[in-house]
């Protein structure tokens, strides 16, 4: 590997970088008022003071809560060794409770060194759960429950959280349980008997500051000194970075991705897709890579859909917009032929094709998600006679006619004539 | 779906349906090869020769942009990658381009498509049959690697899988880098495709299989996996309620006109003739339809009508012959334009003597609806039974006394009195009939209108029995119920009459008929039956 080219290099090691997450989220360790310290705090006062604890992380998507918390966990490991179990769900694949139970079985029993049987009934995984519990908390051991997508596990009767947080009380343990979710009333979805067990620490994740904006851009892509890199190269790179980083107008980059969406998790898809247009043989990133990371990343698929119609699915959209403009309850594919062939017999248009043609464009532009079928009952009455409706507003589609090459002008009157 | 217009590009899936399914191919001449050698770690590669970059673009003309784009975020060897999601209209080249890419780069990848996955457990399954070298053959019952239903289940497995198989590249790795082999696969990363996304939300409305897709990067936390999903539909339609991590998009637009003409270039036998009838037929038909399947079938036959005047196909043709071959060509392309496909009469193919006659008369029947002939052969009972359904669907049932109680009398003074009506009342009767398209009956109802219909035409001078054959018309009139009821199935299953759910009054099946009226009155003519006559028009 060390004779190939040190951008290149450089780009595997940025790239490295922004997929680990533990990688980005270190910078939060120091601060004593993070999010970090804190979850460290209540989770360290378990181990040390064999206590039970529950909190939920909750905040927006993409905004580094397992992150932070996987990186309590690994400290703490390495803080107390052979003390603590981690147990690992998520909601996604666990939310049933029999299925959540046996995956908590077959962890605790990979984490001993114990056989799994995958026979064992609901009851069986639950009295040996509840026995583990006991015989870790004799042992001084903490068990560490993380719940990832919390709130699919209070769908349903909750006899998962119930029976674990209820041993939790009962029995002499020493467990954590940390809920994640992206819901904020998370806790509100409890069941009253459940939500009573539960300690009511919540920790709030939001979206990075400015100045932690400023932090992690450097954070992420300055290359480090000390590598296999050549140090010039590497100067060099940092020195046009911290140039690029303070330019005006990568600013206004940064502005208009954070007014879009401003979490952690869409500003590192951003530098991501800036780092894979890096120019290797350059090898410096430079203020165009951010420029097209930036509109690839910020795509409007409606209106790219509306580029892709071909000339016949605009006249299509353009009737039926009308039709919406005449304030027709229900539209399907009849109502549009007869205004098609309306508008053809009052313009003369040129493109005046037969009824299958147009059909089949009708289909496309069900395809292409730019109309949709006003309800999924009905599935023996075909197509033609289904009920649909527009899914642009009437402002997108002057502005996909505006940007479409060659559009008609006749479209465009059409369509002003119906507003 | 993907790979149009260059047929010469190896489909992914005759290596997919090597290992999964039973080929008749491999089963015969490949059989040794393909059953006796078992599948290696480099097998997850595109075997042979990787291709040059060069011929990566060049295979898929106007497709420059994305493969470069892919390419970049794809990256170096052994760098990790976010979730790419590929989205873009059919027939745009996205299974093709990431296909051709992964064999220009010879990186090992498994690729699943949720046509032929069609619900999560097979899905699952062929990701680790992959994964896990595993080849469905008879000696194990075409059953698959590892039995798997779950998410939960699927990520304990895969995760297995995975890193087994990353192990096995990094020893890979480090055997090959001694000595350089052609066959085998770079690099220690593993892809994962999975094609046609927008087909998986369809599955099951409660499950979460879309939300864990998306969300499998993070799942199962190796930076040596890359995920890349290619979808017809565009990101924001897979937006579920509490949202999720969205991948990195990669956008493919449909082919512009001057990209099309490139695919349709590729591989002709007389480029400067085919250049000369795209200059003619191209840009009309973009005005339709830029889909490159549908243009190719519309094209390929009236290239045919092109060639027609020619005796030499190899001829370059200068601007005399163009103008030539375009007047013989002009008259079919507004008719052309107009159909979306053409059902070759079976009359034509077998009469593979006189194909050029036959043709013409096949033409004729898809494009003008005045001519009686119908292109498939019915029996004249099925012809009645398709009618009356018709007529059921179309008439309100408080009119079938008047229309059917004696023999048609009655009701021309109906239609008399019917075009007195005003204007706009039919006008109205009309649009409904558009809005809410044919109605439905039940079977007694059908059976009634059959019946006074077949004593109708029983009346009227027996000629469309010389057509049929008038033994045959004999046995249905005289009323085998259970014929008729026979013929009304296979209706059904044609699809000329759709088979509703149950009225929860009266308990029976209800039924509706598909055929348009063009349709319907072209089979009535073909019967030399009235049926205008018993058409009720509204007001």
């Amino acid at each position: 590997m060390g004779v190939e080219n040190p951008a290149e290099q450089a780009q595997i090691l940025l790239r490295t970088r922004l997929c680990n997450p533990n990688f980005i989220y270190t910078i939060f360790s120091d601060s004593p008022d993070s999010n970090y310290s804190k979850l460290k705090y209540i989770m360290s006062s378990s181990v040390t003071e064999a206590c039970n604890n529950s909190a939920l992380l909750l905040g927006p998507r993409g905004c580094g809560k397992v992150a932070i918390l996987e990186m309590v966990i690994k400290d703490l490991l390495q803080e107390y060794p052979d003390t603590i179990c981690v147990i690992k769900l998520n909601g996604l694949l666990h939310s049933e409770d029999n299925c959540a139970l046996k995956e908590i079985a077959r962890q605790l029993c990979i984490e001993n060194q114990l056989v799994f049987s995958k026979m064992a009934s609901f009851d069986d995984n639950s009295q040996f759960v509840i026995a583990m519990l006991r015989e870790c908390g004799l042992a001084h051991k903490t068990i560490i429950f993380v719940l990832d997508e919390f709130d699919l596990f209070t769908q349903g009767k909750q006899r998962l959280l119930y029976s674990l947080l209820d041993a939790m009380q009962s029995v002499t343990s020493q467990a954590v349980v940390v809920g994640v979710s992206c819901r904020l009333d998370a806790d509100q979805l409890l069941e009253k008997r459940v939500r009573s067990r539960f300690s009511h620490r919540k920790l709030l994740f939001l979206p990075p500051s400015q100045e932690d904006l400023q932090k992690i851009l450097q954070h992420a892509l300055l290359l480090p000194t000390e590598s296999s890199l050549p140090p010039q190269y590497v100067a060099a790179y940092n020195k046009k970075l911290l140039n690029t980083l303070s330019d005006d107008k990568f600013k206004d980059i940064i502005d208009s991705l954070c007014n879009f969406d401003a979490t952690f998790n869409h500003l590192l898809r951003f530098l991501f897709a800036s780092v894979c247009r890096m120019d290797t043989k350059s090898g410096f990133l430079s203020l165009d890579n951010f420029k097209t990371a930036l509109s690839s990343i910020q795509r409007q698929p409606k209106l790219e859909a509306l580029q892709d119609c071909s000339i016949l699915e605009l006249y299509i959209l353009v009737c039926l917009r009308r039709l919406e403009g005449k304030e027709q309850e229900t539209t399907n594919f009849n109502s549009v032929m007869k205004e098609y062939k309306d508008v053809h017999n009052s313009f003369q248009t040129t493109d005046y094709y037969a009824r299958n043609v147009c059909l089949r464009a009708f289909e496309h532009l069900l395809q292409r998600q730019l109309i949709s079928l006003v309800d999924n009952r009905g599935h023996s009455q075909s197509v033609e006679f289904r009920p649909v409706r527009l899914l642009i507003s009437s402002h997108e589609l002057h502005q996909g006619l505006k940007a479409y090459r060659s559009c008609p002008a006749i479209l465009h009157k059409l369509l002003d004539l119906a507003v | 779906m993907g790979d149009e217009g260059n047929p010469q590009t190896p489909r992914r899936t005759t290596r997919a349906s090597l290992s999964n399914t039973p080929n008749p191919k491999s089963s015969t001449g490949k059989l040794k090869s393909c059953n006796l050698l078992p599948l290696t770690i480099h097998d997850l590669a595109y075997g042979d020769e990787s291709i040059s970059f060069n011929d990566l673009i060049s295979s898929l003309p106007g497709r420059r942009a994305q493969i470069i784009e892919l390419l970049h975020l794809l990256g170096p060897l052994d760098s990790p990658m976010f979730p790419v999601f590929v989205y873009g209209g059919a027939s745009t080249g996205k299974t093709s381009s990431i296909l051709q890419t992964f064999k220009h780069l010879k990186r090992p990848f498994i690729y699943c498509s949720c046509i032929t996955c069609y619900n999560p457990r097979i899905l699952f399954e062929s990701v680790l049959n992959q994964l896990l070298l595993h080849r469905r053959n008879e000696s194990n019952h075409y059953s698959s690697a590892k039995r798997c239903e779950r998410p939960s289940d699927f990520v304990n497995l895969l995760q297995e899988a995975l890193h087994n198989v990353v192990d096995s590249l990094k020893g890979n790795v480090e055997k090959s880098s001694s000595k350089k082999s052609v066959g085998r696969a770079r690099g220690k990363m593993v892809y994962l495709v999975f094609d046609n996304l927008e087909l998986a939300r369809e599955w099951d409305k409660s499950s979460n299989i879309l939300p864990f897709l998306f969300k499998l990067y993070d799942i199962l936390k190796m930076p040596e996996v890359g995920l890349i999903f290619l979808s017809n539909d565009s990101p924001d339609t897979y937006y579920s309620d509490t949202g999720y991590v969205e991948p990195v998009p990669v956008y493919f637009p449909d082919y512009t006109e001057d990209e099309l003409r490139q695919i349709l270039m590729k591989n002709q036998k007389n480029p400067k003739l085919y250049s000369s009838f795209l200059g003619v037929v191209l840009r009309p038909f973009c005005r339709v339809t830029r889909r490159v399947d549908e243009l190719l079938t519309a094209f390929s036959s009236l290239y045919q009508i092109y060639c027609e005047p020619l005796d030499d196909l190899g001829i370059v043709p200068n601007e005399d012959m163009k103008r030539k071959l375009f007047s013989h060509l002009q008259p079919h392309i507004g008719p052309s334009l107009n159909e979306t496909f053409k059902v070759e009469s079976r009359l034509s193919s077998e009469a593979s003597a006189n194909t050029n006659k036959w043709k013409g008369i096949a033409k004729k029947v898809g494009v003008s609806e005045s001519s009686n002939e119908i292109d498939f052969h019915m029996s004249a009972c099925a012809k009645y039974l398709l009618i009356c359904a018709f007529l059921a669907s179309r008439n309100p049932a408080t009119l079938d006394a008047s229309m059917f109680d004696s023999t048609g009398g009655s009701n021309n003074k109906k239609r008399k009195r019917s075009s007195e009506k005003s204007k706009e009342k039919k006008e109205i009767a009309e649009q409904e009939l558009l809005l809410k398209g044919p109605g439905t009956f039940p079977l007694e109802r059908l059976f009634a209108i059959f019946q006074c219909i077949v004593s109708v035409s029983e009346c009227l001078p027996d000629e469309e029995a010389q057509g049929d054959g008038g033994l045959e018309g004999e046995s249905w009139t005289n009323g085998l119920l259970s014929d008729v009821l026979l013929e009304l199935s296979s209706l059904c299953n044609a699809n000329f009459i759709s088979k509703g759910g149950s009225c929860p009054l009266e308990g029976a099946n209800r039924y509706r008929s598909m055929v348009s009226e063009a349709m319907a009155l072209k089979v009535a003519k073909s019967l030399k039956f009235p049926l205008a006559k018993y058409l009720y028009r509204g007001g």
